[in-house]
């Protein structure tokens, strides 16, 4: 089993759900997290015009807002989903999010007791 | 590559993203948790809190970087009181970008 932790623009998160769910993962853990990248949390965030007065103003955020995105999948299903997140979440811009999976020991259901694999289906 | 998960102070977790930052680690996430310690939380006075707010700073780096990280972190987030927090090292067996979609930090 491994645990996929995706990093994902708030906005796609919807639509991360429905592809999850048709591929058959339809369980996951999402939380509002920030966060930053290589770029020092700036990149293009925001998609409106900004008001031709703001552009002057120097600075920028630190911090962007993103979902941080987890689900534990069987070891044969790691690719298929990573395929998957990378193919809705890609825009090509900065800030498209990052991927990490980590390996995970035992998953247990706590209604049923059920461990291992089982506990994932 | 490892994932190091520090429980951080709040008030603290800026300082220790900034000296990261220096020390060439830029790329991190924060959450805000809560939890508590082996001190099950703290007593003032008559109130008994028992989960306490902290923040979680989270990020996956090399192998040979993580003891640069921890240093980093424990300077920066020490204080010598109980509540200082906790950092967690895990493996991690892979990473992508997803805007290039290619493997690798």
């Amino acid at each position: 089993m491994k645990e996929i932790l995706a990093i994902i623009r708030p906005k796609q998160v919807s639509r991360t759900k429905d592809v999850l769910e048709k591929l058959g993962f339809p369980g996951f853990t999402a939380g509002c997290v920030l966060g930053r990248g290589k770029q020092r949390g700036i990149a293009g965030e925001i998609t409106c015009e900004l008001p031709a007065d703001l552009h002057s103003v120097p600075g920028g955020s630190k911090y962007v807002p993103k979902r941080l995105v987890s689900l534990v999948v069987p070891d044969e299903d790691v690719e298929l989903v990573v395929k998957a997140l990378i193919k809705v979440n890609q825009t090509k811009q900065f800030g498209d999010g990052r991927i990490f999976v980590c390996p995970v020991d035992n998953v247990v259901r706590v209604r049923t007791s059920e461990e291992g694999d089982a506990a994932l289906r | 590559m490892k994932m190091v998960r520090a429980m951080l102070r709040p008030e603290i977790a800026d300082a220790v993203a900034d000296a990261l930052a220096e020390a060439g680690f830029i790329s991190m996430t924060k959450m805000n948790v809560f939890g508590r310690g082996k001190q099950k939380g703290i007593k003032v006075g008559d109130v008994h809190y028992d989960e306490l707010s902290k923040v979680m700073v989270l990020l996956v780096v090399d192998d040979e970087s993580v003891e640069d990280v921890v240093a980093v972190m424990k300077s920066k987030a020490y204080t010598g009181n109980y509540g200082d927090g906790k950092i967690f090292i895990t493996p991690v067996e892979g990473a992508y970008t997803v805007r290039t979609g290619e493997a690798g930090l």
